[in-house]
């Protein structure tokens, strides 16, 4: 029978030897990650690496992120748009340990963040092309540019009633009813919340619930704004997610997005009209409302200004009769120096009707003159 | 007044056009104008005070039977 020997004592030399292979050695790998335990307060995360066959996972090992190189996770995480988390493929510099009581596990010293983002963008094109390829009655690549149903939907001449998608209590939907409510020129608007989890696991399709109630009661609303606050949480992957990209492509009223990612453009934000941030979403419905009464106002100016030219006109044309006639008025006449005769309180216009002897009155400007007709002859004046 | 704001868009652009056009005549102007200030007092004001039948119709689940018990 063999020697029988304590547990430590095998277990050392198990430890003696990973050491004699492993000390003072570096690793760089490549592998999917999962279990990721994220512990921020100490600055620890603690995951497993696995490798797989189809579905099978064929390989398994613990990892470990210690504080020294958990600002990695940090960095990748604001690089990408993501969070750090399972179902990631990662590159990574890992250094193996043995430890007597719990194993064998490789410790992360640094992330390869070009491979991740490369990573990322690559999953993200594999759906962009999805999208167009099987979709193309209502998604269109032109010159490298995204075409959808939505973004062609004309938007109403004013925005007022509104579906807000965001999550409760958030920084987005806060931002976003703060504008909307502000705005300086007294607009009244109706927004409707459709509250939902919004980041993380599973939410792309909540998010798609929502939509649907949003749909089964379309006629109540001009716009859907989508929004999101920024900050610290910047999960981008719910945004990115091949139905819900497909579901607000062909979505029937039209879609602003505001996810709050100034890097990073979403899949989501492709598919519908992006104004980056909730505040943006909300100042250009705004806008869009003042656009609309601007021209309101600029009709209104141009009614006045031809009411008003078209009153100007006919008063100079009235005037121009009042001249007129003020012209030929007997005052007008007698001012000049003219005079009128009247006999028998008849105006002479014909000589012919004045007798010799008669009575005739000469009506001049200020005074009327009595006289009696002596004589008649010709005219002889050349006037 | 209840036009959708393409409508009333519509029929004051048609009513300036009108308006501006040489051959209006006189007694028929006072009343363009007047229809045509209608419709931007209507807009103006409904771009500011949202219209009763788009609010209750959305914050009531059953907007039949509260409109019945309101009249």
């Amino acid at each position: 029978m063999a020697k029988k020997l304590k547990l430590s004592e095998l277990v050392n030399e198990i430890d003696e030897t990973l050491q004699d292979r492993f000390a003072g050695e570096t690793f760089w790998i490549t592998a999917e990650i999962t279990d990721v335990k994220k512990q921020p307060d100490k600055r620890w995360c603690f995951l497993k690496f696995i490798e797989k066959e189809g579905k099978i996972i064929t390989t398994e090992i613990k990892g470990v992120f210690w504080s020294n190189a958990f600002a990695n996770i940090e960095k990748f995480e604001k690089l990408s748009g993501q969070t750090f988390a399972s179902g990631l493929e990662i590159t990574c510099n890992v250094r193996v340990r043995f430890h007597k009581r719990f194993g064998i596990d490789l410790e992360v010293l640094e992330i390869d963040h070009s491979y991740a983002l490369g990573k990322l963008e690559q999953e993200r094109q594999l759906t962009l092309d999805r999208l167009v390829k099987e979709n193309p009655s209502f998604i269109r690549l032109v010159d490298g540019q995204y075409f959808t149903r939505n973004q062609s939907l004309e938007l109403p001449l004013v925005l007022q009633r509104i579906a807000l998608v965001t999550a409760p209590d958030s920084d987005g939907q806060r931002d976003f009813k703060q504008e909307i409510g502000k705005n300086q020129y007294g607009y009244a608007f109706s927004v409707t919340e459709f509250l939902t989890q919004i980041q993380g696991d599973n939410s792309s399709q909540l998010i798609i619930q929502k939509l649907k109630q949003i749909e089964a009661s379309k006629e109540n609303f001009d716009v859907v704004a989508i929004v999101r606050g920024g900050g610290s949480q910047t999960d981008f992957k719910p945004f990115d997610d091949y139905e819900l990209s497909k579901y607000v492509a062909s979505f029937p009223i039209p879609i602003f997005t505001g996810i709050g990612h100034d890097r990073n453009t979403s899949i989501v934000d492709l598919m519908a009209r992006q104004h980056k941030t909730p505040t943006k979403v909300a100042s250009s419905i705004v806008e869009h409302n003042f656009n609309f009464e601007s021209e309101i106002i600029e009709l209104k100016d141009r009614l006045l200004d031809s009411a008003e030219s078209i009153m100007e006109k006919a008063k100079d044309k009235l005037l121009q009769i009042k001249r007129t006639v003020k012209a030929y008025s007997p005052a007008t006449i007698l001012n000049k120096g003219y005079a009128i005769i009247t006999s028998n309180d008849q105006i002479v216009t014909d000589p012919k009707n004045i007798k010799t002897d008669s009575e005739i009155k000469t009506l001049l400007k200020n005074e009327l003159i009595h006289s009696t007709v002596t004589k008649k002859s010709k005219n002889e004046l050349d006037l | 007044m209840n036009l959708t704001y393409n409508q009333a868009y519509s029929k004051l652009s048609k009513l300036v056009d009108e308006i501006e056009d040489d051959q209006i005549q006189l007694d028929t102007l006072a009343d363009k104008v007047k229809q045509a200030k209608e419709l931007i007092d209507y807009c103006e004001t409904r771009l500011r005070s949202i219209s009763e039948d788009v609010t209750t119709s959305l914050t009531d689940k059953k907007p039949t039977t509260k409109k019945k018990n309101n009249k």
